[in-house]
């Protein structure tokens, strides 16, 4: 849906990038079932839930090899089908159709019809997701009203306006596992990871909310209009829940696939953070649609 | 119990040193000072049980070796009883009563006030509040070591400290985006600082 949550590649094994592009093949290979439209949605930070999926239910996974749609000329690996990546698409489903919902109240004429199209595409998928996961359905629901409030309240609060999208991720890791403790450890995961997203959306879109008026909480925190001061507030707050979020993460001990989630967490976050704070944006340079985002960038 | 060694990712092959050095990385990670009281504080203490439960009996099998010093111990917590009741709710993770019970204070907002709602909002994931709260109660009470170690450990957090970090960038994120020639020079002039403090100079003008 953003795609802040992304591996840092110059320092990946060869193949635990293979594996991270699998899965990423094998996840828009699912979203197939649920529907045409919501293939083309899909973006980096569900493929990091994919992994943390197997990772912490120890998923063996199978690889398979095939042509594609985006890549028709060349075969490439992707996981294949089972339970980590039937939760994912239908997670991924229920956060974008929430998402593009949002999108059309939107200001900007061209965003709001983009969202309208894909929307129409994502009702089918949306149903059959939510008969997978009614209660993340429901919860995001709730949870997308409860961010409505909170920006035509125009709300000051950091930590407020972090709330919606971080509550969401938690009961989406939640969903993760059954075990108690661990699923206790995710939903702490997920909380931060949400809030992590938000903030980095919410730095991404300072420059252009502040044109258009658009509510962010970042421009609320001072008099005038001072991007360095912003940024340097915005800092903190993203350090602050990235050092919150690897204490939750060491409890998770030992976990399958670690050097991948590892990599995600210790560099790929960061990295996307001191990104967006030096002023540079992730998506690379334009921002990215729902058609574009993510999926451009996976195919060097 | 599980095997202690595994507990330590140790085998029993393993030197005492090794095996040291496996209990001082791993309480590290679990310890309460990096942990505080956040709502996971239960787990982490659970695991440094655990951890402390197996070095023990490692180190008892093979007899002598003394503990490392950084052994945890349960800190007990004095203070006035409606402060000791809501402590309790926190840990219980009833963070709403809690929180109704610290707003209902209106006359005694000292620094155990301060830090209490600091602790409601880091648990609730609300964490620039829970910093500015923890400020608070360590300018009201620069002595107190509970509430130091709070706003410590959000201050390393702030510096770009992560529990477990061992990439090679640890808390300088800011050179994940400029891998290459910058890092050289960085390397080198801490290569110098290091020399220097041993008396020795790789850059003679630096």
């Amino acid at each position: 849906m953003f795609g802040y949550i992304r591996p840092y590649k110059p320092r990946m094994e060869i193949s635990d990038y293979e594996l991270y592009k699998a899965s990423y093949c094998g996840l828009c290979k699912e979203l197939k079932k649920f529907g045409i439209t919501s293939r083309m949605t899909l973006s980096y930070d569900f493929a990091f839930l994919l992994i943390l999926y197997m990772a912490v239910n120890e998923t063996e996974i199978s690889l398979d090899k095939k042509a594609c749609i985006a890549h028709p000329l060349k075969k490439r690996e992707f996981v294949k089908s089972c339970d980590a990546l039937t939760f994912t698409a239908a997670a991924e489903c229920i956060s974008v159709y929430h998402k593009l919902k949002d999108d059309i109240s939107d200001d900007g004429f061209m965003k709001k019809a983009a969202a309208k199209t894909l929307l129409s595409g994502m009702k089918k998928p949306y149903k059959k997701a939510k008969k997978l996961l009614p209660e993340l359905s429901s919860l995001t629901e709730e949870k997308m009203k409860l961010q409505k409030e909170t920006e035509d309240k125009k709300t000051k609060s950091i930590d407020m306006a972090a709330e919606p999208t971080a509550a969401i991720m938690s009961a989406m890791a939640g969903g993760i596992t059954d075990n108690p403790e661990k699923k206790r450890i995710l939903m702490r995961m997920g909380y931060l990871l949400g809030r992590f997203i938000y903030l980095c959306d919410a730095l991404d879109d300072m420059e252009s909310d502040y044109k258009t008026g658009s509510y962010n909480p970042l421009l609320l925190q001072e008099e005038e209009y001072n991007p360095e001061k912003i940024r340097s507030l915005a800092k903190d707050s993203i350090y602050f829940t990235l050092g919150e979020l690897s204490n939750a993460y060491v409890l998770l001990g030992d976990i399958k696939y670690k050097t991948i989630t590892d990599n995600v967490i210790y560099m790929g976050l960061p990295f996307v953070a001191e990104k967006l704070l030096k002023g540079e944006s992730i998506t690379k340079g334009k921002k990215s649609s729902f058609l574009t985002e993510g999926n451009e960038n996976y195919n060097e | 119990m599980s095997d202690p060694y595994r507990v330590l990712g140790v085998t029993p092959s393993s030197t005492d040193d090794e095996i040291r050095e496996a209990y001082r990385n791993l309480a590290a990670k679990y310890h309460p000072d990096v942990q505080g009281q956040g709502p996971l504080s239960d787990i982490a203490e659970t695991k440094m049980q655990e951890l402390n439960e197996a070095y023990d009996r490692i180190m008892d099998i093979r007899r002598g070796g003394g503990k490392p010093s950084s052994e945890y111990t349960q800190q007990s917590h004095s203070g006035s009883s409606l402060f000791a009741e809501i402590r309790r709710q926190i840990q219980l993770g009833n963070l709403s009563i809690a929180d109704d019970m610290l707003e209902r204070i209106d006359t005694e907002r000292d620094a155990e006030w301060s830090f209490l709602k600091g602790s409601v909002c880091y648990a609730r994931g609300w964490l620039n509040d829970a910093y500015h709260f923890f400020s608070n109660a360590v300018r009201m009470a620069p002595d107190n070591a509970e509430y130091k170690a709070a706003l410590s450990n959000m201050d390393n957090a702030k510096k770009g400290k992560m529990n477990g970090d061992n990439s090679p960038y640890g808390s300088d994120k800011g050179s994940l985006c400029g891998e290459g020639l910058c890092d050289t020079c960085q390397l080198l002039i801490c290569a110098d600082c290091c020399c220097e403090c041993m008396g020795g100079d790789i850059i003679p003008f630096c």
